[in-house]
């Protein structure tokens, strides 16, 4: 046994938490509008430099920089519905709503939503890495035998569990998580049953963009990289998380980020870091192709 | 009037166009107009794909870079003119995009757009990284000008025709193409591919037909680049540039091929016109993409415009085999 294999496993599973928070928004949203969501690596960017700047003019602790961080994800997403998905929604017609016409109008209106703000971004405040202060950094080394951790990667890992306990009591207690799980169920039947699609797409993306922005700024803090351009790889690999857990799995989702982020830290051992970059591509294109109802997804519609 | 429209078209082209530009004189106008006819067949043989197909593209500018390197790599090692880059990058790239297209196809709406940018972003890396062979983030430098069998053709005049020429044969196989029956078959499977292959027509093939042609078409774009701009590097070929090329299709309107050459004249000149203000181009590709899908989704010129506009001229087979003194 190699203590930098275990090294490895540990670095990518921390990373794997990461790309976990943004696959749950994604997921979220797919499962209610059967739509991707390519602005929310976006979401992720600002939700990074929110935090960056709060934490530079404030100096708040990180619990309440996080927290804020959150309620202003949770406002972009509100936004970003308002922006690019609503105004597509212009009949309220049921089979309108999940029709394919409206999947690609919202992909492309998504798309270029993204585009603007990582450009404007990149206008403001220059597309180089911020400079972050080493006291705001969260990857300060704990030695623990042959291996070493970051204080990131508890911070992480304990932020993603509570994040995922909260959301799994959001989803399964409350009243508006009942309305996002009966329409991610069927549209049409909780529209009869009286749900108010547009409230719980409106919910959906506040908390996906809420769970975003949280996860930009921890992995911005950890890794040091807050940048207009952070949000289009992690965007990828969550969106690859959302196709081999199943597309509406939530938990599915979640075990396959960890993998993906394992399945790329340990790709290190094997290839040079510049081909590192296209594990994510080729996990996307294996899922796509052999596992199209994901790895332990149950049989769906053709989408 | 109609059927003389393709005629007057060749002649601003070929006549008009480069008289223009010779009086005023400017290399630079010069080398827009040539990258203005380059996107033309770019956003053509996308919108073959992603308009009349219905299969939505993220990563066309892969296949231009395909091309650009093929063209590229065989004029620096073999010495050789257009007459040969041309068809191997056009060759090149239609077999790379039919490799890509034989499993892709089977995938269907938004995960064929993220399987496409997947694989785009792949063949970004591997031109990056395959040093021997592409000379990496470094580029490929002093490709030679285009020359076609000994005749030298590199200069202002002489790049300006060969890529005129190649454009206008371009959008007309598109042109062709998009109205023919063929055209017909691949606007029925994207409107319906279960119903299209109930009635007979082999949807598997038709999806990786016009995905082969059209990646074979942006080949011809990437070449025609690689030697009027004599130097490529991976970063020219990113995602960005597919998502300006579907900005163009989308722009101009899905499935109409008139609208695409107006598309990617617009997004290629309007923003030269501010361009001290270069950091605006992609928030500029952005609002006209987001404004577009919002306000006229069916584009500027739409399909039914083009459709129409075909049957007329009567110039493309539609079927009508009536005599031309009842049409």
């Amino acid at each position: 046994m190699d203590w930098i294999l275990l090294q490895d496993v540990v670095n990518g599973l921390s990373a794997g938490l990461c790309y976990a928070l943004l696959a749950i928004g994604f997921t979220l949203i797919f499962g209610v509008l059967s739509a991707v969501n390519f602005a929310h690596g976006e979401v992720y960017m600002l939700g990074a430099f929110a935090g960056l700047m709060i934490a530079l003019a404030l100096s708040p602790p990180l619990i309440v920089v996080v927290l804020v961080v959150g309620a202003i994800g949770a406002l972009l997403g509100v936004g970003l519905e308002r922006i690019a998905f609503r105004p597509l929604r212009r009949s309220r017609d049921e089979a309108a709503l999940k029709s394919r016409a409206l999947r690609e109008a919202t992909l492309l209106s998504s798309l270029a939503v993204g585009i603007v703000v990582r450009e404007l971004a990149e206008i403001a405040f220059g597309g180089d890495m911020q400079p972050i202060p080493d006291r705001l950094m969260i990857n300060d080394p704990i030695p623990w035998g042959e291996i070493v951790f970051a204080r990131g990667d508890f911070i992480i890992f304990g932020a993603a569990c509570v994040m995922l306990i909260a959301l799994q009591i959001f989803l399964h207690r409350t009243r508006v998580g009942l309305g996002i799980r009966a329409v991610s169920n069927d549209l049409i039947g909780a529209l009869y049953s009286g749900v108010d699609a547009d409230r719980v797409i409106v919910w959906t993306f506040a908390v996906g963009s809420s769970f975003g922005a949280m996860a930009g700024l921890l992995v911005g803090l950890y890794y040091g990289t807050i940048f207009p351009y952070m949000g289009f790889a992690p965007t990828l690999k969550a969106f690859v998380a959302m196709l081999m857990g199943g597309l509406t799995n939530i938990p599915g989702a979640v075990a396959c980020a960890i993998l993906i982020g394992l399945a790329e830290s340990l790709s290190v051992e094997v290839l040079s870091s510049r081909w590192v970059g296209i594990v994510p591509y080729v996990l996307l294109l294996v899922a796509l192709l052999f596992f199209p109802n994901g790895l332990f997804g149950r049989r769906v519609d053709r989408a | 009037m109609r059927r003389r429209l393709p005629l007057g078209v060749l002649i601003v082209v070929f006549a008009v166009l480069p008289a223009v530009l010779t009086a005023l004189g400017q290399g630079y106008l010069f080398r827009l107009a040539e990258l203005t006819m380059i996107f033309v067949i770019l956003a053509t043989s996308l919108n073959l794909l992603t308009g009349t197909a219905g299969l939505v593209s993220l990563g066309h500018a892969a296949f231009y870079a395909i091309g650009a390197y093929t063209a590229g790599i065989v004029s620096l090692r073999f010495h050789t003119g257009l007459e040969v880059s041309l068809p191997a990058s056009a060759l090149v790239t239609g077999l790379i995009a039919l490799i890509v297209a034989i499993p892709a196809v089977r995938l269907v709406r938004i995960f064929f757009t993220v399987a496409t940018l997947s694989v785009g972003e792949i063949i970004n890396v591997v031109i990056t990284n395959w040093d021997g062979l592409t000379r990496g983030p470094m580029g490929l430098r002093g490709i030679p000008p285009a020359r076609v069998f000994g005749f030298d053709l590199g200069g202002r005049l002489g790049t300006f025709y060969v890529i005129a020429t190649v454009c206008s044969a371009a959008t007309w196989i598109v042109w062709r193409l998009t109205h023919s029956y063929y055209g017909g078959a691949l606007r029925a499977l994207r409107e319906d591919d279960q119903s299209a292959g109930a009635m007979g027509i082999d949807v598997g093939r038709l999806k990786v037909g016009a995905c082969a042609v059209s990646g074979a078409l942006a080949g011809v774009a990437g070449c025609l680049l690689a030697h009027s701009t004599g130097f490529i590097s991976p970063d020219m070929f990113g995602i960005d540039e597919s998502i300006l090329i579907l900005t163009m299709v989308v722009v101009g309107g899905l499935g109409s091929v008139p609208g695409a050459v107006l598309g990617a004249a617009v997004l290629i000149l309007v923003p030269e016109i501010g361009r001290e203000a270069g950091h605006f181009r992609m928030v500029f590709v952005g609002l006209v993409l987001y404004l577009a899908i919002l306000l006229r989704p069916t584009g500027v010129l739409q399909e039914a415009v083009s459709l129409r506009f075909a049957r007329e001229t009567k110039a493309v087979a539609t079927g009508d085999q009536r005599s031309p003194a009842l049409r």
